[in-house]
Order: C-alpha cells, then sequence, then structure tokens
C-alpha cells in the first residue's frame, strides 16, 4: 500500500526528467549547442568551440530550464557512427535536428537523416526541433529557407518546428529551448514514456 | 609526447587524489599503451591476493591496470581500486573477434558497479595494425555501447605499438573531465 501511494506521489509530484536527443549530420554543430547550453544553463563552463573535436561516441549535458530536468544526449554523425542513433530512440522525448544553414550542399545528406528518423517508429509523436545553425556566418540560410529546402510531408503529422540559432553565439538558443519544454509537456509521447517508467521502475538519470 | 601529456593533464584534477582505471582482457595491449604515454614508471604489483596491477602514478593521478576475466574469486578485491575513479580506459583487441563477447560481457560488468558509475568512458579499439582489425563502428556494434546511457562515452581507433590514437583519446578524456564529466 506504501509503495502505491509513494508512486502515485512521485507520479505526481517529481520533477519531469526529459531526455532530449540531439541528432544531425557531422560538423552540424550538436556538440557546440550542448556546450552552449551547459554553460548558458547550469554552472558549469562549457567548452569552447576551438576545444570541440568531432564526437565518436556519446557526450551528456544535465541543465535545468523552465523548471524542468533535462538531459541531452549529444551523438555522433559520421555516417559510421549514425546507425546507434536509433538504440536512443525509445527512449527519448524529443529530438533536436541541428542542420548547417552555412552549408547547403550537404543539405541532401541533411535531408536523409531526417527522413530515416521520421519514419523510425521508436521515435513516433516525439517532437521535432529542427535548428538551422550556424547564424553567426555570413553565407547561413534563414529557417524558411531550409525547411523549403526540405520539403518533407512526413512532418505535417508531428509537432515541430524550425528555428534559425547560432550554438556559436547563444542566438535563439532560449526560444529554442523554451519550445522543446512546452511540447514535451504537453505530448502524449511524455505521457507514454512516464506510463512505461513507471511500471518498470524508474529511468535511471 | 610526455610533453603532451602533461599539457593535457596537468591541473585537471586540482590537489585532488584522482584515477583513471584502463581495463580490458589480456592482450589487449594496456600495458603496452601505459609504456607509450611515457608517463613514468610502471610499477608492477602483486598483492597476497594473487591479481597483478601495474601503476602509474602522474602528478595527482593514478593510472591503475588490471586484467579483466579470468577468475573470478579475485573480482571482490577489485572494489578497492574504485574509490575516486573519474575514467575508465577500456582496451580491446580489435583483431581477436573470437573473444570480443567475453570483452562486452566484462566491459558492461564493470560498468553495473556502484562506485563506478559517474566514470567516464573512453574505449581504445586497439591493435589497428593487425589485419583482420575491426574498425571502431563494428566494435561500437559489437560491444554494445549504445547500452550506456548515463555517462559520457567516446571511441578512438589506436594502435598502442605505433603509438597511434592515443591522443586523441587522451585529448578527449581531459576535456570532457574539464567541462563537467559524466
Amino acid at each position: 500500500m506504501f509503495s502505491l501511494l509513494y508512486g502515485l506521489w512521485k507520479y505526481l509530484f517529481s520533477k519531469t526528467e526529459f531526455h532530449v536527443l540531439i541528432l544531425g549530420i557531422d560538423k552540424a554543430g550538436k556538440t557546440t549547442l550542448l556546450e552552449k547550453l551547459k554553460s548558458m544553463y547550469s554552472n558549469l563552463e562549457g567548452l569552447p568551440p576551438d576545444r570541440i573535436v568531432p564526437t565518436v561516441g556519446l557526450n551528456i549535458g544535465r541543465i535545468e530550464a523552465e523548471k524542468t530536468k533535462l538531459v541531452f544526449w549529444d551523438l555522433g554523425g559520421q555516417a559510421g557512427l549514425r546507425t546507434i542513433w536509433e538504440k536512443y530512440y525509445e527512449e527519448a522525448h524529443a529530438v533536436i535536428f541541428v542542420i548547417d544553414a552555412a552549408c547547403p550542399h550537404r543539405f541532401e545528406d541533411s535531408k536523409s537523416a531526417l527522413e530515416k528518423i521520421l519514419r523510425h517508429t521508436d521515435l513516433q509523436g516525439a517532437p521535432l526541433l529542427i535548428l538551422a545553425n550556424k547564424q553567426d556566418l555570413s553565407g547561413a540560410v534563414s529557417a524558411e529557407e531550409v525547411a523549403r529546402y526540405l520539403d518533407l510531408k512526413e512532418l505535417d503529422e508531428r509537432s515541430h518546428v524550425f528555428l534559425a540559432v547560432s550554438a556559436y553565439d547563444g542566438l535563439g538558443i532560449r526560444d529554442a529551448i523554451e519550445w522543446s519544454v512546452n511540447e514535451m509537456e504537453r505530448s502524449k509521447r511524455t505521457e507514454l514514456l512516464r506510463l512505461r517508467a513507471g511500471i518498470t521502475g524508474p529511468v535511471p538519470a | 609526447m610526455g610533453l603532451l601529456f602533461s599539457r593535457l593533464f596537468s591541473s585537471l584534477f586540482g590537489n585532488k587524489e584522482a584515477r583513471i582505471l584502463v581495463l580490458g582482457l589480456d592482450n589487449a595491449g594496456k600495458t603496452t599503451i601505459l609504456y607509450r604515454l611515457q608517463m613514468g614508471e610502471v610499477v608492477s604489483t602483486i598483492p597476497t591476493i594473487g591479481f597483478n596491477v601495474e601503476t602509474v602514478q602522474y602528478n595527482n593521478i593514478k593510472f591503475q591496470v588490471w586484467d579483466l576475466g579470468g577468475q573470478t574469486s579475485i573480482r571482490p578485491y577489485w572494489r578497492c581500486y574504485f574509490p575516486n575513479t573519474q575514467a575508465i580506459i577500456y582496451v580491446v583487441d580489435s583483431s581477436d573477434t573470437d573473444r570480443l563477447a567475453i570483452a562486452k560481457d566484462e566491459f558492461h560488468a564493470i560498468l553495473e558497479e556502484e562506485e563506478l558509475k559517474g566514470a567516464i568512458v573512453l574505449i581504445y579499439a586497439n591493435k589497428q595494425d593487425l589485419p583482420g582489425a575491426l574498425d571502431d563502428a563494428a566494435i561500437t556494434e559489437d560491444l554494445e555501447l549504445h547500452k550506456i546511457k548515463s555517462r559520457q562515452w567516446a571511441i578512438f581507433k589506436t594502435s598502442a605499438i605505433k603509438g597511434e590514437g592515443l591522443f586523441e583519446g587522451l585529448d578527449w578524456l581531459s576535456n570532457t573531465l574539464k567541462s563537467g564529466g559524466g
């Protein structure tokens, strides 16, 4: 009985922890984004962009924003490493897909990577934030232009938004996080993950 | 190389005692790696309980090496070496495909240890100089690295014999520890 009540109490009042996947092809700026998030939302300094090397594994960032706990999983984007992305889908509440907006000749690569994500059943209903990154560079195109280029019909059925950001100087990052938290809070997927966690025990932090 | 090493690791942990465990099956190349890094003298000790631990002390950081696998009776004694461990360097012989399944099991078993929960993990896909060595993507798959979800990890292709890839990995290690660790 106690454990039942405790479970209910925890269900109602514990601070939800959201898992957010940061995906995108190599050189999109995923780790730069993660480090920027750490420096903006936690007391960690975060690595300066010139110290960041290509990710060949998993980087993790834990922050608190908009009164919620967020855990970011930043996975390497090189073609050979993308096969592990899907292993992290099941537990993710939302996806941030990062695109280098200053590098149009790789939009096609981004598009096919994104298509695979959208098709994957393990990510059903997960809010999708698509970032037109590197707005600090003069050649960067707008979020609208990236959206037009990608032209993904699959997006219509899912909560999503295109935003222009610069992970380098922080432009647009707060709006991006605010959108993500709002969407996750009202997404059916969050409810689903919560129920699943309740049945099988707490999600490892 | 010694100089590069000191650039990476000086002042990393302040004055705090820190430990980095270098683990893997026998013959993975762990000791060769330690010698390659030229941090100092490798001291080998065999405690009475009978498992061989090699130690390199670098400033306040202890690098300690032992073989996983084999005798299960000595495993409880491993725990003496767990406190204050900031990182695990897991070394795999990428050409020893027959034993990759064992390497995987040993790896995940050690990650379960309560006192190592906070340690970040660097994987060396070693012996890339040998024919038939699997690449980083294949080792990632075989070791089931995706099961790691609550700590940071990275994998690097290395050849300890040629000295390749070792510092790239250590660079990641020191950056990650500096930026807040696991």
